[in-house]
């Protein structure tokens, strides 16, 4: 009986309680929804080329869906497609996409041409971005390029690239007597004496020479154009300039046959599988020598900066960013997607949940866990990627002649003028001549006051 | 009703059944054309705001070209790639030809074998033949190191990079040659062949005046198809060589790509596009007027 009463005065007690609920919901259905969900209806359209951290990221999104109402949809693409697509459409003004990745090649020429939003009113809100978020915890390096004259941030980064050398057979240099190279001069002599030993090739490259060739140049003391962003009158023909191409042509007389047409999958083969010896790339295309299941060399490779030349010490350093179209149509569900998906519990959660290295928050990098997960063998893969990701930020912004928007016009030039070296067909000084006139006829048919 | 009458209804007739068919080629073919010229006539560059409806020096791209030292190279290899490409095809597709021209269950199975080349999806092509060129994984590298001897990487050759991409594009398309000989054959009486045989007349002088004057049209006709064609050997040249080394397999339609998708020139990709639309048209022009010149000789 005793019981029975309590249920009965239990019933009565939430019949009352969830018939305030519904009254209070029919009163004001729209505001409490609003609260729990602030962006519910909405559909935030993003575009990207295809990579690894955003195929990540897709198993995480349903819970940013979930907790803010919209609906995501990222459309990935190939890399040379995706920028196609996206310069078109930024530079049309059109409104098709709420954000979109900012690739490091395009990044000057969108924001020179105020193609993006300025992510500073965003993170100067502390509506919109709370404390914990600091913008300040990204490295400064990689956030050049996403950054005006005036020093306005158009862009965040999620994808740093740290130019380091692989060695994936040092037990073959130990044999010979040979140390890790740190100067050019050493790099030469390594790969010379290496090649063709047990069939193993002394260095390994890929096609893209406008990506590999300038740290050579700037390391004696060259560049791409006299003084970028500010004078980007071409250099293709200084002595020092001549000097890179003539010792990267020779470098690559100890590559495997045919390395002029080589991709970046080809070259990172030759090295997992112990036919090449030296591969200096990005870090995330030569740590796989020490990190990936497929590497057959693990005991025997070693990470390393790249060699100093006799002027410069200047590894390449690239990264890729997230950014908001100036016309997009959801700008403030853009910014909420950008800062979820680059929040230090994300970045940890790639870095931990799935070995994703080259996230670019400081605070991460130099963490226990990540530095834990990213020594192997006694090397520390992430003091060498903060290091080299760093570099531009001090000093000199030496990577500044790949984000001018004139680059890509000098680059092919440079890329046809380096084979014509490097396959003999012209000396260093002729092709370097010509490679000049055409660069500086090329810019000025483009526009470009010189 | 009268035959004016008639007349008129039946050209009123043809017209509205062609008038859907119309608009749709001056919608797919017409108009894409005439915005590519208007396009060339202007600096257009995608980081230049403004530059598309720039119309104050118009001939200014055409200007440039023949000073542009790889437009210039990239019409010579053009011209390079389809002489050899289609004088290959030609021969090669005539003498395969000859040789599958009998009746038996095994060449009719040959027959088909030899055109899957033609059949497959150019990527395809150049995927298979990328393959085979890349020293470390091809098995021609393979059967040569066998037999000790040294073969240059042929892709990134100067010597051998254009030959390579002749060699693939003639694998690619002689079934094409191949299959409109080999139907050009089957049309010859047998009459005329046997004739000569009892005049005494040897295979060869049996091919040279009695097959050759038969399949000579269709040499011609199938080799001016091919060099129409051969401007769009893209894939091939995109994923083995990607124009080089340097710009010895640069062709035409490739540097036009690269300043329209890399260099972001899409004004002065445009003239180099026209220039090429019209050598084109040029040589389609020349096909019409020798197929109807040889209607009047008939």
């Amino acid at each position: 009986m005793k019981n029975a009463s309590r249920g009965s005065s239990l019933t009565r007690r939430k019949l009352l309680q969830a018939s305030a609920a519904t009254a209070a919901l029919t009163a004001f259905p729209a505001p409490l929804i609003a609260q729990t969900k602030p962006f519910a209806g909405v559909t935030l359209h993003g575009a990207s080329f295809q990579h690894r951290f955003f195929t990540l990221l897709q198993k995480y999104i349903p819970e940013f869906e979930e907790r803010t109402g919209m609906k995501v949809d990222l459309q990935l693409s190939a890399f040379p497609v995706y920028n196609q697509q996206a310069n078109l459409e930024l530079s049309s003004g059109g409104s098709a996409y709420d954000f979109v990745n900012v690739t490091f090649i395009l990044a000057a020429r969108w924001v020179a041409a105020g193609l993006l939003a300025n992510l500073d009113e965003f993170t100067g809100d502390a509506n919109l971005t709370p404390a914990e978020w600091n913008p300040k915890d990204f490295v400064e390096g990689a956030q050049v390029p996403y950054r005006d004259a005036k020093g306005a941030t158009y862009g965040y980064s999620w994808e740093g690239g740290a130019m380091l050398m692989g060695l994936s057979r040092m037990d073959l240099m130990e044999k010979k007597g040979l140390k890790i190279p740190k100067t050019f001069a050493e790099l030469q002599q390594v790969c010379a004496e290496i090649n063709g030993t047990d069939g193993v090739s002394g260095i390994t490259s890929f096609q893209l020479h406008h990506w590999n060739l300038p740290p050579y140049i700037q390391g004696f003391g060259g560049n791409i154009f006299r003084k970028p962003p500010s004078d980007i009158m071409p250099a293709l023909n200084t002595p020092e300039t001549i000097q890179g191409i003539e010792f990267y042509a020779n470098l690559l007389k100890s590559a495997p046959k045919g390395v002029l047409t080589y991709t970046e999958d080809q070259a990172r083969q030759s090295v997992l599988t112990g036919r090449a010896n030296i591969f200096i790339h990005s870090s995330a295309w030569v740590t796989p020598i020490l990190l990936s299941e497929e590497s057959k060399v693990k005991e025997t490779a070693r990470v390393v900066r790249m060699p100093a030349g006799p002027v410069h010490d200047h590894p390449a350093s690239n990264s890729q960013g997230l950014g908001i179209p100036k016309n997009a149509k959801n700008k403030k569900a853009a910014w909420e997607f950008i800062k979820w998906a680059l929040s230090p519990d994300i970045s940890m959660r790639l870095v931990k949940e799935h070995g994703h290295s080259s996230v670019c928050r400081r605070s991460i990098i130099t963490s226990e866990a990540y530095r834990k997960l990213n020594t192997v063998n006694g090397q520390d893969l992430g003091a060498l990627y903060l290091e080299v990701l760093e570099l531009p930020a001090k000093g000199e912004n030496y990577m500044a002649y790949r984000t001018v928007k004139e680059f890509p016009i000098v680059g092919d030039v440079l890329n046809k003028a380096f084979e014509q070296v490097a396959t003999g067909q012209l000396p260093a000084k002729d092709a370097m001549n010509a490679a000049q006139d055409q660069a500086i006829a090329a810019l000025r048919r483009a526009g470009t006051q010189l | 009703m009268s035959e004016s009458g008639i007349d008129a209804e039946r050209r009123s007739f043809i017209a509205c059944a062609l008038t859907p068919s119309l608009i749709v080629l001056f919608a797919v073919a017409v108009l894409p054309a005439i915005y590519l010229v208007v396009t060339s006539l202007t600096p257009f560059q995608l980081t230049a705001p403004g530059s598309a409806t720039d119309f104050s020096v118009p001939l200014r791209n055409y200007g440039l070209l023949p000073g542009d030292p790889r437009f210039v190279n990239s019409l010579w290899v053009q011209a390079k790639l389809s002489c050899w490409g289609v004088l290959f095809q030609v021969l090669l597709g005539m003498l395969l030809a000859l040789l599958l021209n009998v009746q038996s269950r095994f060449v009719e199975f040959a027959r088909t074998f030899f055109l899957i080349p033609m059949v497959l999806p150019p990527i395809v092509v150049a995927v298979i033949w990328k393959l085979i060129y890349t020293p470390d994984i091809s098995p021609l590298y393979y059967a040569a190191q066998l037999l000790n001897f040294t073969m240059p990487a042929l892709t990134s050759s100067v010597d051998f990079a254009l030959t390579a991409i002749i060699i693939a594009d003639t694998w690619e398309w002689l079934p094409f040659t191949f299959l409109m000989v080999l139907a050009a054959l089957q049309t010859i009486p047998d009459e005329y062949s046997e004739a000569a045989l009892v005049d005494g007349a040897s295979k060869l002088q049996i091919f040279w005046y009695v097959t050759l004057p038969f399949i000579t049209p269709i040499l011609v006709i199938s080799g001016m198809f091919r060099l129409i064609d051969s401007v769009k050997a893209f894939p091939l040249i995109f994923l083995l060589t990607s124009g080089g080394p340097g710009t010895v397999t640069e062709v035409t339609n490739y540097y036009a790509y690269l300043l329209a998708f890399d260099t972001n020139e899409i004004g002065y990709s445009s003239a180099v596009t026209v220039v090429m639309l019209l050598l084109v048209a040029g040589i389609s022009l020349a096909l019409v007027w020798m197929g109807r010149r040889r209607e009047a000789m008939a």
